[in-house]
């Protein structure tokens, strides 16, 4: 169904890639862990190796919670699917494009 | 030139029966267009698809005219204003239970208050636009009560504004606080759309159909917690929520009775709207259950009995004659009511370093009243998360969660929620439009996104928008300079400037000084 409406109801989206540039949004969700009440959202270069995305954004996040342990963060997925591929690859290698839901263990 | 004089005192003049007077008052001004056609005169009440054969048909159960209409809302703000004069001259607000309840009233005037100017704005543009003059008039009476509403409220609660944080920006913080954009996107949503859906949205969904679950708890908790004026702001509102009510239900029953083609369109806007609604009651569920130092009556308890008993129980069996369903997503909503407030609160605790109120970790007396609220969920799955929140703030710490949450492309609430029937897993909606990925918190937010898309794809995310640089900049303070917060408004609610205030004001010592 689409907006009924007086006139051509045709807008672009608020968020879409183009927007960000070389950057895009990510999500990132600690399964398990409801001290967080939710993912959270970053801004990240789309050409960001996955260790360093790990590193610099993910350790400061996750360490809201004083429990966290850099070194146990394990079993990664990209919606639903396990992540496959080295982490020295990029987001954009590994496939995880504008607004991925990304989630791990810990 | 002269003025011509009345001819001298004619015999008084004849009072005329109620009836009469007001059908001389109201429909009898209207006319017929002459020089353009009523498509012209009336251009949007045609391409919702609604079929009206009989605008007469609608009935105006008030028969109210513009003049008894002010007589009386000058007598009710006569009293309210009495009675603010009085709470501020003893310094009243020395008496509220605590003055960590005013974080429910800093909610209040940020999240409710604009709504009730955005209602007047739209209630008049719908006094313009309906074709019926009975309509138009109850549109109209409506629009001036709005205005009202949203006038005695600042009144009222520009009180607490002379000694305590968060209540000086609402209006600027309702535009771009993350968490008000909960409410915002919700009037937005309504306001964009024809005027038949705004009648479904907010007459009926909003002020009929959930009015005592998303307003009523404020002004009970206000009575409950000493709060005097806000509680006689309910009393003097109390008359035109159930001319609003009625207006809600006429509104429905009318349009169903119009024509059959209408039934499915209508029950579209209600399965929509009372998501909308519900979504949004979200944030009054959290204030019940948490932040209210003397409780009502828990989130739970309300929803059985306001909208278990009374709505699916009373209204839905009656609508069922016009063919009309309970909303489509209300089996969701029942399955999560021992989990909606906890997890909502849980979103306010975890953000309040960005918000205009504060939180703080309920204590053992209050987690004892959640255990006997929530037996079926808080010392199994919340307790032990509040506990560990203890546990770090006895040693000195407090959790705060240092980024930017993920947010529902529709409800705009960070995606908190868990699977009906799982509450150790989040509900994670996805859609694809235009090959872009969009993200909904649960089944009735998603059907909503999918049924017109082109709409949703356009959301002001306060998230995103930080991320895009259009919140005053990249580091926290930008973003809270942006949104008009100040320091003290924010964080936690021990060792905050009210609570040092207020714990000034009630110690013994001799420097109780206000
Ligand atoms: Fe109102
Ligand atoms: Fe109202
Ligand atoms: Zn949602």
């Amino acid at each position: 169904m689409t907006v009924k409406a007086l006139y051509d109801y045709e807008f672009p989206s608020a968020d879409r890639a183009e927007v960000f540039g070389d950057d895009q949004l990510v999500y990132v969700h600690w399964r398990g862990n409801p001290l967080f009440c939710s993912a959270a959202c970053f801004r990240v270069p789309k050409n960001m190796p996955f260790a360093e995305f790990v590193t610099s954004m993910l350790h400061g996040w996750a360490a809201s919670d004083p429990d966290f342990d850099p070194a146990s963060v394990t079993d990664w997925r990209l919606f639903d699917e396990q992540l496959s591929g080295g982490q020295d690859k990029s987001l954009a290698d590994l496939g995880i494009g504008h607004k991925a839901l990304l989630s791990f263990a810990a | 030139m002269s003025v011509p004089t009345k001819k001298a005192a004619s015999k008084p003049a004849r009072k005329l029966p109620l009836k009469e007077r007001y059908a001389l008052l109201t429909r009898d001004l209207d006319w017929e267009p002459g020089y353009v056609d009523r498509e012209q005169l009336f251009p949007h009440t045609r391409y919702e698809g609604i079929k009206i054969h009989d605008w007469d048909g609608w009935q105006d159960p008030f028969r109210l005219t513009v003049d008894a209409y002010y007589k009386y809302q000058v007598e009710k703000d006569k009293r309210l204003y009495a009675v603010l004069d009085g709470f501020a001259q003893s310094q009243g607000h020395l008496s509220l239970s605590d003055a960590s309840y005013l974080n429910a009233i800093k909610l209040f005037i940020q999240g409710v208050t604009p709504l009730e100017y955005a209602a007047h704005r739209h209630f008049a543009y719908l006094a313009r636009h309906l074709e019926g003059p009975a309509p138009r008039f109850a549109a109209l009476c409506q629009s001036v009560d709005e205005l009202r509403h949203c006038q005695t409220q600042i009144h009222t609660i520009s009180n607490y504004n002379k000694y305590y944080g968060g209540f000086h920006s609402w209006s600027k913080m309702h535009d771009r606080v993350w968490y008000l954009s909960v409410p915002k996107s919700l009037f937005d949503d309504a306001m964009t759309a024809g005027p038949f859906e705004f009648l479904i949205s907010i007459s009926f969904s909003f002020e009929y159909l959930l009015t005592n679950l998303l307003f009523v708890p404020f002004m009970s908790g206000a009575s409950f917690n000493g709060d005097m004026p806000t509680m006689s702001f309910g009393f003097s509102a109390q008359s035109d929520e159930s001319r609003h009510m009625t207006l809600g239900l006429e509104a429905i029953k009318f349009l169903l009775e119009q024509d059959e083609g209408n039934v499915p369109i209508i029950q579209d806007w209600i399965d929509k709207w009372f998501w909308r609604a519900y979504r949004m009651s979200a944030l009054v569920a959290g204030m019940m259950d948490y932040m209210l130092p003397k409780p009502v009556m828990s989130w739970r308890e309300a929803f059985e009995l306001y909208f278990e008993e009374q709505m699916l129980g009373g209204l839905f069996p009656d609508l069922e004659y016009y063919g009309i369903q309970p909303p489509r997503h209300v089996n969701d909503a029942i399955a999560e009511k021992d989990h909606l407030s906890h997890q909502v609160y849980k979103i306010l605790h975890n953000f309040s370093f960005a918000a205009a109120f504060t939180t703080k970790t309920p204590d053992e007396a209050h987690m004892a009243w959640l255990a006997e609220q929530y037996p079926d969920s808080f010392d199994q799955v919340y307790r032990p998360v509040w506990e560990k929140h203890r546990k770090i703030e006895a040693d000195g710490g407090r959790v705060f969660f240092q980024g930017l949450p993920q947010l529902c492309q529709v409800c705009q609430v960070p995606m908190a929620f868990t699977e009906p029937g799982n509450s150790a897993q989040i509900s994670f909606r996805r859609s694809t439009f235009r090959d872009e990925t969009f993200h909904t918190c649960s089944d009735g937010c998603q059907w909503i996104f999918e049924r017109e898309p082109e709409k949703y794809v356009q959301a002001w995310l306060p998230v995103h928008q930080i991320y895009r640089g259009n919140c005053g900049g990249p580091t926290v303070p930008d973003v809270l300079a942006w949104y008009g917060i100040q320091e003290g408004d924010n964080g936690e609610y021990t060792g905050s400037p009210d609570q040092l205030a207020w714990a000034a004001w009630h110690s013994d010592g001799d420097d109780k000084a206000v």
